[in-house]
């Protein structure tokens, strides 16, 4: 049976004891204050790396699904990939004709290491030829002006929509859009920056300018190149039946034997997750091994600690037996000590835990000027300071419990004699 | 005699210290009434000690039976035992025995913690047991700003703030000097004259003299068990 009086006297004699002893506490506590760090750490790194993520993934599109010769995530035969036959605007076009379910059938047509240039300054990116529907999609939005419309698209006009790092290389300091840049030696006009899209190692996604596809085959021609047909569905929740009705058409266009596998790839942003995941798991499996090391250790100081607590106080654990504390009184009192041993590690912790999180942010977005870093928290995420403190509670209750047993069960008159 | 609060009979203790048997305490028969003053004397290895640990129910006989207040505790365990301290025996100890880091009044309210009684009461009992021993001005002192007599009342105070059957001092003037020592064994008569059962534990005459009656061990045995001729009037 559990008293209130007994619990509260037990806090109090815990507490006091700790402010007696304050540099020995703190001291014991190193090996807590190191695991509620890492933990803390490792939260918000996860926590980081999912909200860089997200940024990323929904910025290209959830709903998007990609057409492609190849399999965008590497998975499949490199050479087998290679043999496939390039898919063609016409294929692309006819399957516009038929796909019922999806929103939009975007064929995109891309240059990889193409260059733009300014005056003489000329930067490499890849050169996107597409239609106004790209500015539809999450990917095509732009941050300043618009995406090329549908008029411009059949015009004779020479018009570019241009990626967030082209911009900024090209435009550090005034407005891209109404400015003329060259592609292939032919100037172009902007007329809209699209917004930055990715983050961490989906860095190339900026580094990218679009144009209308007759320009494209004007600069560089079709020939040789594969398009790739970006299918917007309007909903994550249509991709299933997109992906479905899509294969269907795709295969009898492309006259895939119904015995044969497809040969073509359908690429989706979700493909990515398992990437973020394993990294995830990467992280939290290091950052986990850690942790538990550093509680073992920290939870073997505190054990020591308490042991000498419970020798140092025979005699009070005597006194207090006479008087009438239980055997429950005895090990509710040391328990409680030691949980609060850990707790104050737990309360140490954090402020250094903060200072660390804010400091490498600091630095990644205002030293180092990583721009991705932006999207991460500066503070440390609340519901780990709570699974830290619930940890921190535990690992002290378990280090505290053989010398709390060893002190409930002392003879009172031993304990009595003892000085 | 009054209604009986201690009855012993046969009592044995054996401890074992290495090989050897050692009985401290080798049959001993003993009733104590409510409202006396009892003095236990004897010399060092006479078992008085041990009789004392008994009576406090701090530990159990080997053999032989205890009743206390009709309640058998010889079979009882360790948790029985610890509410019977807390609620019938009030310990005084040669050495005090406060809680260093405790106030007065928090050393005085301790006994009450562990019998589980609210805050509001427990300051009362406390102030109201501490007033008794003449320390109502002292109860937020912690025992280092004491003096020693100052103490042994705080102590005095702490086995008395649950009303017990019997207050149990083992060697209460032992670390105090002549005068303080005399203020104190004037406290503990007045405790008695108030209805109050109390039992000294002592190897000192002067000491025992304060008591009723006074019964002597030797070897595990009492040797005598007599009215003490030389008490103060009652």
């Amino acid at each position: 049976m559990l008293r209130w009086p007994e619990l509260q006297e037990s806090f109090r004699i815990a507490t006091s004891s700790l402010r007696v002893n304050l540099l020995r506490s703190i001291l014991t506590t190193a090996g807590v204050v190191v695991g509620v760090v890492l933990v803390v750490l490792m939260g918000w790194t996860i926590n980081g790396l999912d909200a860089v993520w997200e940024q990323t993934i929904s910025i290209i599109g959830k709903d998007m699904m990609y057409i492609d010769k190849w399999n965008w995530a590497g998975g499949g035969n490199w050479r087998k990939m290679e043999a496939r036959s390039n898919i063609t605007l016409d294929q692309a076009l006819q399957l516009q004709q038929r796909m019922e379910s999806a929103e939009d059938i975007i064929p995109l047509i891309r240059k990889w290491g193409g260059s733009v240039s300014l005056g003489n300054t000329s930067i490499r990116c890849s050169v996107t030829g597409t239609t106004a529907a790209y500015g539809n999609t999450a990917a095509g939005t732009a941050a300043a002006g618009r995406f090329f419309n549908g008029v411009e698209e059949h015009s004779a006009d020479k018009v570019v929509v241009i990626g967030y790092n082209v911009n900024k290389n090209l435009f550090p300091t005034s407005s891209a859009v109404g400015q003329s840049i060259k592609i292939a030696g032919i100037p172009y006009r902007v007329v809209g920056v699209i917004e930055k899209r990715g983050f961490l190692f989906m860095d190339f996604v900026d580094n990218e300018v679009f144009i209308p596809l007759h320009a494209f085959r004007g600069a560089y021609g079709f020939v040789g190149r594969s398009f790739s047909v970006g299918i917007k569905t309007g909903s994550e929740r249509l991709l299933d039946i997109v992906r479905d009705e899509a294969t269907g058409h795709m295969r009898s266009i492309r006259n895939v034997s119904p015995l044969d596998d497809s040969d073509f790839s359908i690429n989706e942003m979700k493909a990515f997750d398992q990437q973020a995941k394993n990294i995830r798991v990467g992280i939290w499996v290091v950052g986990m091994g850690l942790t538990i090391l550093a509680f073992i250790v920290g939870s073997i100081g505190i054990m020591n600690i308490m042991y000498v607590s419970v020798t140092e106080r025979t005699k009070e654990i005597g006194v207090r037996k006479a008087i009438g504390a239980r055997r429950s009184s005895i090990l509710l009192q040391f328990l409680i000590e030691s949980a609060l041993l850990c707790v104050t590690g737990a309360v140490i912790a954090f402020p250094i835990a903060q200072v660390l999180v804010g400091s490498a942010r600091f630095l990644a977005v205002s030293v180092f000027e990583l721009e991705w870093a932006s999207v991460v928290s500066p503070l440390i995420p609340l519901d780990l300071l709570g699974i830290a403190v619930g940890v921190s509670i535990l690992v002290g209750l378990l280090a505290g419990l053989l010398p709390a047993i060893k002190a409930s069960a002392l003879d009172p008159v031993e304990a009595l004699r003892a000085e | 005699m009054s209604q009986p609060i201690i009855e012993i009979a046969n009592l044995v203790k054996r401890y074992e210290m290495g090989d050897e048997e050692v009985f401290a305490l080798q049959g001993v028969t003993l009733t104590i009434g409510r409202n006396e003053y009892v003095a236990l004397m004897g010399p060092s290895g006479s078992g008085k000690s041990t009789l004392m640990n008994m009576l406090g129910c701090l530990d159990t006989p080997t053999s032989g039976s205890y009743l206390f207040t009709g309640e058998n505790v010889s079979d009882m365990d360790d948790d029985d035992l610890a509410e019977i301290r807390n609620r019938e025996i009030g310990f005084v100890f040669q050495t005090f025995n406060l809680l260093p880091r405790a106030t007065a009044l928090q050393n005085v309210e301790l006994p009450l913690v562990y019998a589980g009684m609210a805050k509001d009461q427990r300051m009362q009992r406390a102030t109201e047991a501490l007033k008794r021993v003449g320390l109502a001005d002292r109860m937020d002192h912690k025992p280092n700003e004491l003096s020693g007599g100052q103490r042994q009342r705080v102590a005095i105070a702490r086995a008395l703030v649950t009303s017990p059957s019997i207050i149990l001092a083992d060697e209460p003037t032992g670390n105090l000097d002549s005068k303080t020592g005399q203020d104190i064994m004037r406290l503990f008569g007045e405790l008695w004259r108030g209805g109050n059962t109390v039992i000294l534990v002592t190897h000192e005459e002067d000491v025992a003299r304060h008591a009723r009656r006074i019964i002597r061990l030797r070897d595990g045995r009492i040797e005598s068990d007599e009215v003490n001729p030389h008490a103060p009037l009652a």
